[in-house]
């Protein structure tokens, strides 16, 4: 390597090797960042009360009618499933998983530690809507383990398909590549602004990146994990993994997971399930949800939106001054509507998620006998991953995440299967990573988000270049019609881009309302 | 307790509601995730590739359903949307109410649907010369036949499912005869062009 290396060629160097956390470290060494942070918006009271129809009771929805009903606004939701909630969806005992085809019925135990949180799971310390939710409505929260480095990383193209400990895996590829870059990097090689000093500081960097030895080699590291831990005896090191074996694995592209911004440390859950997030909203809206509500036609009208739904095979119209619409984008291109052209185009141009998830009830926490507790290990099977329980450690029984899919086509591939043929397949696969894995499960959940009734989906798939030519005409409200949820935000598939996006639609409702002289100052 | 007044109406308002729960009205409210894919009133659902199914022939839409739920539809590969019928139609089938949800879906306001392709009209009316015996000269079906009508559906589900035919994930079952014929046929259709055109043409069709 004869090449220079420019500051940002040496960001995307430690990127490579360390992941983003020694990106966003590096970068905050060398005075790049800047951090700023939305405000919840400040509601004004309403003189005359204005008719507000939110459509979808999930997370957008119920923060929206949280905060507006408060504020004198005649709010009322109208869900189409069952159930509250949306995606944010914790199954126990009894309950129902009213999938289109496979509707099924979770037969957990009867236990508050044996749950499954069929879609968010884990909340990051910087999502601070939703924590300031979570403290305003009494949602208790612990501790949330996503990375756990005792956890396996199983992948067929090296060492055979044999499980190797995440930590041996990112300690020993980091050695040969910290090595490697301390032997390719040259002080003639620097070009302004880096100075000589710069050049020692970062062969410095690189070799504590790479826990390489006084002369830049790695020869193994007790972050890979000891041989033995045998407290008597001196400390004894594993012979490093062959480096070969490692690049074999795709599995460097998921290594830095636990270091991104919304999965790193320190992540919570709520204490009894995700859906204690939705429970508190009720607690404060509840009696303003009306379920089994499944919306059939929007009509956009001069001063207001007439909306049709049926409800017990009926029916129904109603009125509203202001209707925000959580109905996910691909279910409202099949709806009547009024919208314009360009408009309801966007509707069919963002495809749809279709991740999956399995959880399986375990009649013993055998993880824990290796050492595991809470985490994922990875595999590049269909599975994907496997999550172990961060609660209820040492009691007899746990619920375990048993796949949890990325990719659509392994989705696809799960959504197929009747659920026992699916549990079948993530069982095989899951015995690569515990031998004797199928011999615990007791019962098992299977989650296709695309095949669920009422959602058919799970978070939108953007990107660049959808955003850049839906995102702005999608969250421009068509007259007092606002489209909302995690779909119209930066950061679908999360809360927190569901409540961004309620709070971005309700400050323009309070923007408009204040304008008008309708409100007093909050 | 005493009941105040306001109370009674509430009362009487739940018994309301009850009432409606437990009539007709109920069963009709069971296929309501039909509409959830196939849109309101059953007249399609691009976003999810769901074709319009109302206005469609009773008798084709049982034979389809029976057909996803033998497996015969919806198993091959490349057939995402089919995929996500199977279990439908399994599920319909197991619980005995396949041609109660048929009866559902004829019972619903069918509209035309805005025509979502422009090929060549008059390359597509030559190629529908070969599509006429069947399905007739304006794409209105023939029952004894076993052929559906053409006119009036999803332009976009038609060359997806002649595509289909031409790939052969649609129709080399043994156990789909019509399917088969339709295989055989789809060689007058060679290429992308082709299905294009002739679906540009059954559009002009009423």
């Amino acid at each position: 390597m004869n090449r220079t290396v420019s500051r940002r060629g040496f960001l995307n160097l430690a990127g490579a090797v360390g992941g983003s956390t020694a990106v966003y470290r590096a970068a905050m060494a060398l005075g790049l960042m800047s951090q700023a942070r939305a405000e919840r918006p400040d509601i004004a009271a309403l003189t005359k009360p204005k008719k507000v129809l939110i459509l979808g009771g999930g997370i957008s929805g119920l923060t929206a009618a949280y905060e507006l009903s408060r504020k004198g606004y005649d709010v009322q939701v109208l869900e189409a499933s069952f159930r509250a909630g949306g995606r944010n969806m914790t199954v126990r005992n009894g309950d129902r998983i009213d999938e289109t085809g496979f509707p099924q019925v979770c037969n957990f135990d009867k236990d508050p530690d044996l749950y499954f949180n069929c879609g968010p799971a884990r909340i990051p310390g910087h999502h601070k809507a939703l924590l300031n939710y979570c403290k305003e409505l009494d949602v208790e929260l612990e501790p949330f383990i996503n990375d756990n480095r005792n956890a396996w990383v199983q992948d067929d193209a090296m060492f055979g398909g044999k499980p190797i400990r995440a930590r041996e895996y990112m300690t020993d590829s980091r050695g040969f590549v910290a090595e490697l870059m301390a032997k390719s990097m040259k002080p003639e090689s620097m070009t302004a602004p880096m100075t000589k000093d710069d050049y020692e500081r970062l062969r410095e960097y690189v070799k504590y990146l790479g826990n390489l030895d006084p002369s830049f080699k790695y020869v193994g590291s007790s972050n890979a994990g000891l041989a033995r831990h045998d407290y008597t005896a001196p400390e004894l090191l594993k012979t490093p993994l062959s480096a070969s074996e490692l690049l074999k694995s795709r599995f460097m592209l998921i290594m830095s997971f636990g270091e991104t911004d919304d999965q790193a440390a320190m992540m919570m859950e709520p204490v009894g399930g995700m859906d204690r997030v939705v429970a508190g909203f009720l607690r404060k809206v509840g009696h303003l949800v009306q379920l089994q509500s499944q919306v059939q036609a929007i009509k956009v009208q001069g001063k207001g939106v007439e909306v049709t739904y049926r409800r017990n095979g009926e029916y129904v119209t109603a009125k509203a001054d202001y209707v925000l619409n959580c109905i996910p984008m691909h279910l409202l291109a099949g709806i009547e509507h009024n919208f314009p052209k360009e408009y309801a185009a966007g509707f069919t141009a963002i495809p749809r998620g279709k991740l999956f998830k399995i959880g399986f009830q375990m009649k013993e926490r055998f993880w824990e006998k290796e050492g595991i507790y809470g985490g994922i290990s990875w595999t590049l099977q269909d599975i994907q991953q496997l999550w172990y329980p961060a609660h209820g450690i040492h009691r007899k029984k746990g619920v375990m995440l048993g796949a949890y899919t990325f990719d659509p086509n392994a989705g696809e591939k799960f959504a197929r299967l009747a659920p026992a043929d699916r549990f079948k397949l993530a069982i095989a696969q899951g015995e690569k990573i515990h031998p004797g894995y199928g011999s615990y499960v007791e019962s098992g959940v299977s989650i296709a988000w695309h095949q669920m009734n009422h959602m058919l989906g799970c978070a939108a798939q953007w990107d660049e270049a959808l955003w850049k030519k839906w995102f702005k005409t999608l969250q421009t409200p068509v007259g007092n019609h606002f489209l909302m949820g995690d779909q119209v935000s930066y950061h679908p598939g999360w809360q927190e881009g569901a409540m961004a996006s309620a709070h971005h639609a309700i400050a323009e409702i309070d923007a408009r309302e204040r304008s008008s002289k309708n409100a007093v100052a909050a | 307790m005493k009941l105040k007044k306001k109370h009674w109406v509430g009362l009487i308002v739940l018994g309301v509601e009850a009432v409606l729960a437990a009539g007709s009205a109920r069963a009709e409210n069971k296929f309501d995730y039909c509409l959830l894919c196939h849109g309101a009133d059953a007249n399609g659902n691009f976003g999810i590739r769901a074709p319009k199914i109302s206005g469609v022939e009773p008798w084709y839409l049982s034979r389809q359903l029976e057909n996803f739920a033998a497996g015969i539809r919806g198993v091959p590969g490349d057939d995402a949307a089919g995929h996500e019928m199977g279990p439908v139609g399994m599920r319909l089938k197991q619980e005995a109410t396949l041609e109660a949800a048929v009866e559902y879906i004829g019972t619903l306001k069918s509209k035309p649907p805005a025509p979502t392709l422009t090929g060549d009209v008059a390359h597509g009316k030559q190629l529908y010369a070969n599509c006429t015996s069947c399905h007739g000269a304006k794409g209105e079906g023939n029952q004894t036949l076993n052929a559906p009508a053409l006119a009036g559906r999803s332009d976009w589900y038609l060359v997806v499912q002649l595509a289909n035919y031409q790939k052969g994930v649609r129709g080399a079952d043994e156990r789909d005869i019509y399917g088969a014929q339709m295989r055989a046929i789809i060689a007058t259709l060679p290429d992308e062009k082709a299905i294009t055109d002739v679906v540009a043409y059954i559009n002009t069709l009423k």
